[in-house]
């Protein structure tokens, strides 16, 4: 579904990205590890648009999306649920919700699909009204989720959603992550917590330093002795 | 697709009734107070066109008097110069205006301005308007245009007198809330909304910032054009300083921001207290001791700002929600207390 070829990135004269090619599979869980600084986040942004590509190309169903402005490419299924979370604190819980079907595409499915982030955090259902401002940590991160599966995805690249949130949470969370996959929807999870996303992800992928240095499924990632040292980044 | 909330405000009695009591103001206002009615509801239209940018897309634009500008003298310029309806130019003006808001957004988008950027860029411009202004003959340079006589020729542009204007002005001023509460209420509302509040989310969900931004940039533009165009005929003298300068959009900032920003009703409520109070005191106090009606104008400002920095509106907003749970908290106590056994002594 997606392939990555010969992708460099960076701001200004500084170059983050060097060459990463990577491909994701319909209905596949791909994990993204890495240290602090390895490009992670730089990475899900490029996918997104909203740092350009310096070289390469990214294709989606073989169409290159490399270039395209951000909301192009929502419309075309690739949706992140950003670092940070980045609900909108002054807004409700239901109209950030319904700011998420913002391209043409998906706001004929929107009252299923509202349905649908209900029926898996039942805690938006009961806060709907509340600014989202007023959330805990891991409701706005439930919140940002749901936002992301409104504009209804093909592929839901999620940035770091453990971080900062308490162990409950992030089982929360990874569970609900871990049943989209299931219905079928793509997943590329961005992560630090390196054994969250192994028992997750049907295949991971290390960067380190703007490159992938290794990929594999969980148990060739857990046996190489190479993973230890890249994620450390020592 | 518009948000309910927008019909159960026309649908509440409040607005009809303001509108009926503004609408039956000739009949018992002094000419005095008039003059300052439609000065006042002339202002309403600009904070309210200017509130499009300013706040709901959150965007500080200094740069208004470009379109007010654009919309009192180039309407002008043509009917004097050329001929041309004043009908015919107010849509001109407001095409122009909305194509130069349009350009302004797209530099915003493409140079990623941040919020001091952008209002320092609008500023530029709005003085680099001015200049061409005062050096363009056609447009009438530093010394302005008269306008004729106001025959009442409704076809000419004309509207004859106070009467005339004050319903002019009147029917601006509710046009251009309309068009905010119609904005508000609408998905471009939303998306504008969330591009203040966070642009970096707002894109990564997939709204469209330059179309959203330009959309909003020449709406708020066309508006001011017209308003402007209407200020200028009612004014007669289209003096450059005035309609192109800088204190005007000042103004209409600064008298938006302390009614609050982020619902039209702040910069609604803060034009509508603030504008006739200024008329007011420079009426009665301008000949007593000159500057200082500016002195009292300001220093009030000054103690709005610094007692309520969120502004007028968003304040008593919260004061008045407060006092509401307050009142609610008094009334479940006795109801909690009677629930309560009272304690009775322990026997053994």
């Amino acid at each position: 579904m997606l392939e990555v070829s010969g992708l460099t990135a960076g701001f200004g004269t500084l170059d983050i990205l060097h060459d990463v090619s990577l491909t994701v599979a319909s209905g596949e869980f791909v994990g993204l590890l890495g240290a602090n600084n390895a490009g992670k986040s730089t990475l899900v942004n490029c996918l997104s648009g909203l740092v350009p590509a310096r070289r390469g190309t990214i294709r989606l169903d073989g169409e290159d999306i490399s270039g395209m402005p951000p909301h192009r490419i929502v419309e075309r299924g690739i949706v992140q649920v950003p670092e940070g979370r980045l609900v909108f604190p002054q807004m409700s819980v239901l109209d950030n919700l319904k700011v998420g079907s913002s391209t043409r595409r998906s706001q004929l499915g929107r009252t299923s699909k509202l349905e649908e982030v209900f029926a898996l955090f039942p805690r938006l259902h009961e806060r709907m009204e509340q600014p989202a401002g007023t959330l805990s940590g891991g409701e706005q991160q439930m919140l940002a989720i749901g936002r992301g599966l409104l504009s209804n995805p093909r592929l839901l690249m999620l940035d770091e959603p453990s971080l900062g949130l308490s162990p409950l949470f992030v089982q929360t969370i990874f569970r609900a992550i871990k049943a989209l996959n299931t219905s079928g929807l793509t997943i590329l999870l961005v992560e630090q917590n390196l054994n969250l996303t192994l028992s997750c992800a049907s295949r991971s992928l290390v960067l380190e330093r703007g490159k992938i240095v290794i990929e594999g499924t969980a148990d060739e990632l857990r046996q190489d002795p190479q993973t230890r040292r890249a994620y450390l980044g020592l | 697709m518009l948000n309910p909330s927008f019909w159960t405000l026309l649908r509440s009695p409040v607005p009809w009734i303001v509108l009926a009591v503004a609408v039956s103001a000739p009949l018992w206002m002094s000419p005095f107070y008039m003059s300052i009615a439609i000065l006042t509801l002339f202002y309403v239209g600009f904070a309210m066109a200017w509130n499009i940018v300013g706040g709901i897309s959150g965007l500080l634009s200094l740069g208004h008097s470009i379109f007010v500008g654009t919309g009192a003298i180039l309407t002008s310029a043509l009917f004097l110069n050329l001929g041309i309806n004043m009908w015919l130019g107010v849509v001109i003006a407001c095409v122009i205006s909305a194509l130069v808001g349009a350009v302004i957004s797209w530099l915003d988008y493409r140079f990623r301005l941040g919020h001091l950027s952008f209002a320092l860029i609008t500023l530029a411009f709005a003085e680099v308007f001015l200049l061409v202004v005062l050096g363009t003959d056609f447009l009438g340079g530093a010394s302005g245009l008269i306008l004729p006589n106001d025959t009442g020729n409704f076809l000419q542009f004309e509207f004859g007198g106070g009467r005339g204007y004050f319903y002019l002005s009147l029917s601006l001023a509710v046009f251009a809330l309309l068009v905010n509460l119609l904005i508000i209420n609408s998905p471009l509302g939303y998306f504008l909304r969330c591009i203040r509040d966070n642009e970096d989310a707002a894109q990564a969900i997939g709204i469209d910032l330059l179309r959203c931004k330009m959309v909003s940039m020449a709406i708020s533009g066309a508006l001011s054009a017209l308003v402007g165009a209407a200020y200028g005929r009612y004014m007669v003298f289209i003096d450059p300083y005035l309609f192109a300068g800088l204190n005007l959009t000042i103004e209409v900032v600064l008298v938006a921001t302390i009614g609050g920003l982020g619902t039209p009703f702040g910069p609604l409520v803060a034009t509508l207290l603030l504008i006739p109070f200024g008329e007011v005191i420079r009426g009665h106090l301008g000949g007593v001791l000159p500057g200082l009606h500016t002195f009292i104008y300001g220093a009030l400002i000054v103690i709005v700002i610094l007692a309520m920095p969120r502004g007028l509106v968003p304040t008593a907003q919260d004061w008045w929600q407060r006092r509401r749970r307050r009142g609610e908290a008094a009334q479940e106590k006795p109801e909690l207390q009677r629930g309560l056994k009272p304690p009775t002594p322990m026997e053994d």
